[in-house]
C-alpha cells in the first residue's frame, strides 16, 4: 500500500509542478530544501502522535519529575516547598503506619497474586476441554473481571461480608461463626484477597491463548510413554505455558501492588477497622490528599516505583531459570 | 500536499494558543472588589458557580432555595455541585492550589485558618451593607468569619454538642433517658445498665472517647482547650492517656462492639438502632431520622456529661459558612446569593435547622421551626448556662488531627493498639500535621 502511494506521488511530482519543468528542482533547492520522503512521513509520524506526545510530556513525565523533586520537600500545596533533603524517607520508617501498609500490601501481593494465578489457570484449563457450552462459561467467568474494578462490586462485597451477610449466614450453617469479616481486622485481608481472586478473568482468557497453542503431539507423545495427568501437567503444559504464566506474573503482581479502589471503598476511605485496609496506596492518598502532606506522598509514591521495578528486575532475571520459549535447548 | 497542511495547522495552533493566552490574561485581571462593595448589574448575565457538602436531602434543598434565588434575580444562573465532607475539601485544596476554587462555597469553621489567612478567600467586610445585609446577624455570631478585622466568611447556622437519645428504643426494654448534665461515670453506668438489658440487640452508645469533641468537653470543664491561641494542642500526654483510660471499664463488653460500628460505617450505631445514645452536633437529628426511620418524638436532645455543672464547657459553633473565592469574578452576583442563602426566610423554612440553628433572625424567624428543628433550638436555648467563650480559632491541620483521634480512638476497641502506644502515635502525629 505505502509502496505504490509512494510510486504515485513520485511520478505525480513533475505532472503537478507541470509548469516549472526541469527547473523545478532547481528553484526549490535555491528555496525552501523539499524533505526526503523518509524525513517527511517521520514529520508526519510525529505530528500525528502530537496529541499523544503533549498527553506523555504534560499529564505524565512533568508530574513524574515535579513529584521527585517534591519527595525531598515539605509541600502543604498552599505555601511553596521546602527543601529537606531525606527527612520523608528517613520518617518512613518510624511510622508506624507506613510500616503497616507495607506489611499488608506485601502480603496482599505475595498470598493474592499466586491464588489469583492458580485459580485462572485451574478455570482455563477446564474451559480448554470441548464440551457444550464452554463458550458460555467463559463469558461467565470473565464477567467479574469486566465489573470487577467497579464502585458497584466493592459496595456489593462489603454488603455480602457483613454480620448477617450471606457469607456470615452461609457460614453459620456449617456451624462456622465468625460474624461479619467487614468490620474484623484479622479477616479483612483474606476478604480483599477473595475480591481479588474472583477476578481472574483477564489472567484466564490469556491462560487459555497459552494452553491452545500448545501443540496436541507432546500429549500424545506422552500419553504414548504412559505419563499420567499430573505428569503431562507437569512435564508438559507448564513448561510449554512457562511464557505465559510469566507474563501474567508480572502483570499480576504489579496490578496487585497498586490496589486501591476496592480497599478505598470497603473501608469507606478510612483504611479501617484498624489499619487493615490501609494499603500502600489508600495511606498515599491519605496523607496526599486528607492531610496535605504532598513531599511525603512524593516520596511515598517513588519508593512504590523503585520497589515494584526491583521486583519486576528481580522477576526477569529469575525468569531464565523457569521460563522456557520455544525452541530452547533446556 | 502534507507540508502545506502542516504549515496551515501550525498557523492554527499559533492562533488558538494566542487566544488562549489572551483569554487567560483576561481571566487575571477580572474586577476585584472596590472600596464599598462590587456593583450589582440587574441586566448583565452571570453564571455563579457554588458547591456544599451534604447528603441528598441537603442538595434537594439547595437545589429549591437556588431556583427561588435564580427567580429574583433572573440574569443570575447558579451552577450547583456537592460531595461528602472529607471529599469536599480534598476537592477544595487541590482547587486552591490549581487558583480555580468556585465563586461561592458552603464553608466549615476548622478551615478558615488554612483558606482565609492564604488570601485564597475574598473579603467580604465591603459587601456588607451593599449586597450583603448583615443586620439580623448578631455580632458575636458576625464576627467568627474574620480573619485580623476583616471578615472572609459569613456563619449560616450555629450548632452545639449535645446528646441524641431514643427514648422509644430505651422504653422497649425499661430503662430511663440519661438524665444529662450529671457526671461521666453516671453516664457510663447508664450505658452498662442499657447493655445489660438490651440483650445482645441494643447497646448503651459507643465508646464517646472516640471523638475529640467529647475530649475537648473534658478539657474545657477543667478550663482547658484543645487548642492554645497559637495553634498548639493545649493538652499533654497524661491528659489524654487519662482521658482514653476513663472509659476502660466500659470497653469490655458495655460499648457498642466496634466490629459492629465498623462494619455499619459511615452510618452511626444510633443511625442504625443499635445504640440508644450518642454525642455529636445537635443539627444531626435530620441525618439520623434519615438513617434509622426513627420518627421526631423517639428521639430526645439531651446536656452531654460533665465533670463540674458550673463549668462553661460548651460553646456554640458555626456549623456552616458562606465563602467566596479571591479570585471570583462574580462579585456583586456572588455576594448576592450569599446574601440570599443567609437572610431570606423563605430558604429558612426550606433548610429549617438543617444547616444549624439560622444565625440570621429574619431567617430564624421565617423558618418556623417545628418538629426536631424546634427541638434543636430549645436545645440551644436551654444550655445557656453552659455556654462559655468559642475556643480559639483551630489551627490548619485540626481536621486532620481529629481523624487520626477517631481512628486511634476506634483502633483501641478494636484491640489493635493499646493506650499508651496509640498516645505516643497520636503525639507523633500531630506533631507532624500541625508543622506540615
Amino acid at each position: 500500500m505505502t509502496t505504490t502511494h509512494r510510486q504515485e506521488s513520485h511520478t505525480a511530482a513533475p505532472l503537478g509542478s507541470g509548469s516549472s519543468g526541469p527547473t523545478g528542482s532547481a528553484r526549490r533547492a535555491g528555496g525552501r530544501p523539499r524533505l526526503s520522503e523518509k524525513k517527511r512521513d517521520g514529520i508526519a509520524g510525529y505530528l500525528f502522535l502530537t496529541p499523544w506526545l503533549i498527553g506523555f510530556f504534560v499529564l505524565t513525565l512533568g508530574p513524574m519529575l515535579i513529584s521527585l523533586y517534591l519527595a525531598f520537600t515539605k509541600y502543604n500545596l498552599f505555601t511553596a516547598p521546602e527543601f529537606i533533603g531525606l527527612d520523608n524517607f528517613t520518617r518512613m520508617f518510624n511510622d508506624p503506619q507506613f510500616m503497616q501498609s507495607v506489611q499488608i500490601t506485601l502480603t496482599y501481593v505475595l498470598v493474592g497474586t499466586p491464588i489469583k494465578l492458580a485459580a485462572a489457570l485451574g478455570v482455563a484449563m477446564l474451559l480448554n476441554y470441548r464440551s457444550r457450552g464452554t463458550g458460555f462459561f467463559r463469558s461467565a467467568f470473565y464477567a467479574p473481571s469486566l465489573i470487577g474494578a467497579s464502585v458497584s462490586v466493592a459496595i456489593v462485597w462489603r454488603a455480602m461480608f457483613n454480620s448477617d451477610g450471606p457469607v456470615d449466614t452461609g457460614l453459620n450453617v456449617l456451624g462456622i461463626d465468625v460474624g461479619g469479616w467487614v468490620g474484623n481486622p484479622a479477616l479483612v485481608m483474606p476478604m480483599m484477597i477473595l475480591l481479588a481472586v474472583w477476578q481472574f478473568g483477564a489472567p484466564m482468557v490469556i491462560f487459555l491463548a497459552g494452553l491452545k497453542q500448545i501443540p496436541g503431539e507432546l500429549y500424545e507423545a506422552a500419553d504414548v510413554d504412559g505419563a499420567g495427568s499430573w505428569r503431562k501437567f507437569r512435564s508438559v503444559t507448564l513448561p510449554m505455558l512457562s511464557p505465559v504464566i510469566f507474563f501474567n506474573l508480572l502483570l499480576e503482581m504489579i496490578g496487585a501492588f497498586q490496589i486501591f479502589a476496592s480497599a478505598f471503598i470497603i473501608s469507606s476511605g478510612t483504611g479501617g477497622p484498624a489499619g487493615s485496609t490501609n494499603f500502600y496506596t489508600v495511606y498515599l492518598y491519605q496523607r496526599a490528599f486528607g492531610d496535605l502532606q504532598m513531599g511525603y506522598a512524593s516520596a511515598m509514591a517513588w519508593l512504590l516505583l523503585v520497589v515494584v521495578g526491583i521486583a519486576a528486575f528481580v522477576l526477569f532475571r529469575t525468569s531464565k531459570f523457569w521460563v522456557h520459549y520455544g525452541g530452547d535447548l533446556k | 500536499m502534507f507540508y502545506k497542511h502542516s504549515r496551515r495547522t501550525a498557523a492554527a495552533v499559533a492562533a488558538t494558543a494566542a487566544t488562549i493566552l489572551v483569554l487567560a490574561g483576561c481571566a487575571g485581571s477580572g474586577p476585584a472588589a472596590t472600596e464599598g462593595g462590587s456593583e450589582f448589574d440587574p441586566d448583565a448575565e452571570v453564571t455563579v458557580n457554588f458547591t456544599w457538602w451534604g447528603n441528598d436531602d441537603r442538595a434537594a434543598k439547595y437545589t429549591e432555595a437556588i431556583a427561588l434565588f435564580e427567580e429574583k434575580y433572573p440574569n443570575v444562573t447558579v451552577n450547583g455541585t456537592f460531595t461528602d465532607f472529607p471529599a469536599y475539601w480534598e476537592k477544595r485544596t487541590t482547587e486552591a492550589a490549581g487558583g480555580g476554587l468556585p465563586d461561592v462555597m458552603q464553608f466549615d469553621y476548622s478551615q478558615m485558618d488554612s483558606f482565609g489567612s492564604r488570601g485564597l478567600l475574598y473579603n467580604l467586610t465591603p459587601e456588607y451593607g451593599v449586597n450583603i445585609d448583615v443586620d439580623a446577624i448578631p455580632e458575636t455570631a458576625l464576627s467568627v468569619g474574620d480573619i485580623d478585622g476583616e471578615s472572609y466568611a459569613l456563619i449560616a447556622g450555629t450548632n452545639a454538642w449535645a446528646m441524641f437519645q431514643d427514648e422509644t428504643l430505651l422504653e422497649s426494654i425499661g430503662v430511663d433517658p440519661y438524665e444529662g448534665g450529671s457526671s461521666w461515670e453516671d453516664y457510663y453506668e447508664w450505658i452498662g445498665e442499657v447493655t445489660a438489658k438490651g440483650g445482645g440487640e441494643i447497646t448503651g452508645a459507643a465508646d464517646p472517647t472516640q471523638r475529640i469533641q467529647n475530649f475537648e468537653l473534658a478539657l474545657r470543664q477543667d478550663g482547658g482547650n484543645l487548642y492554645t491561641d497559637e495553634g498548639e494542642l493545649g493538652f499533654d500526654e497524661d491528659d489524654l492517656t487519662e482521658f482514653w483510660e476513663s472509659a476502660a471499664d466500659i470497653r469490655e463488653g458495655d460499648i457498642t462492639p466496634q466490629q459492629r460500628i465498623e462494619e455499619l460505617f459511615p452510618v452511626s450505631g444510633f443511625g442504625a438502632n443499635i445504640a440508644a445514645s450518642e454525642l455529636t452536633w445537635d443539627n444531626f437529628g435530620a441525618g439520623y431520622l434519615a438513617d434509622s426511620g426513627k420518627s421526631v418524638d423517639d428521639i430526645v436532645l439531651t446536656t452531654p456529661p460533665t465533670s463540674d455543672d458550673s463549668a462553661k464547657d460548651l460553646y456554640l459553633k458555626p456549623a456552616m459558612l458562606l465563602a467566596m473565592s479571591a479570585k471570583t469574578e462574580v462579585g456583586a452576583a456572588g455576594a448576592k446569593l450569599i446574601d440570599f442563602l443567609t437572610n431570606d426566610p423563605e430558604v429558612g423554612k426550606i433548610f429549617g435547622a438543617s444547616r444549624g440553628i439560622p444565625a440570621s433572625e429574619t431567617q430564624r424567624d421565617g423558618a418556623e421551626l417545628s418538629g426536631q428543628d424546634a427541638a434543636v433550638l430549645a436545645y440551644e436555648e436551654s444550655i445557656t448556662d453552659r455556654l462559655g467563650d468559642a475556643p480559639p480559632l483551630p489551627p490548619e491541620g485540626a481536621a486532620s488531627i481529629e481523624a487520626t483521634f477517631w481512628d486511634l480512638g476506634k483502633s483501641i476497641d478494636l484491640g489493635a493498639v493499646e493506650v499508651d502506644d496509640a498516645v505516643k502515635q497520636f503525639f507523633a502525629e500531630a506533631e507532624i500535621t500541625l508543622n506540615n
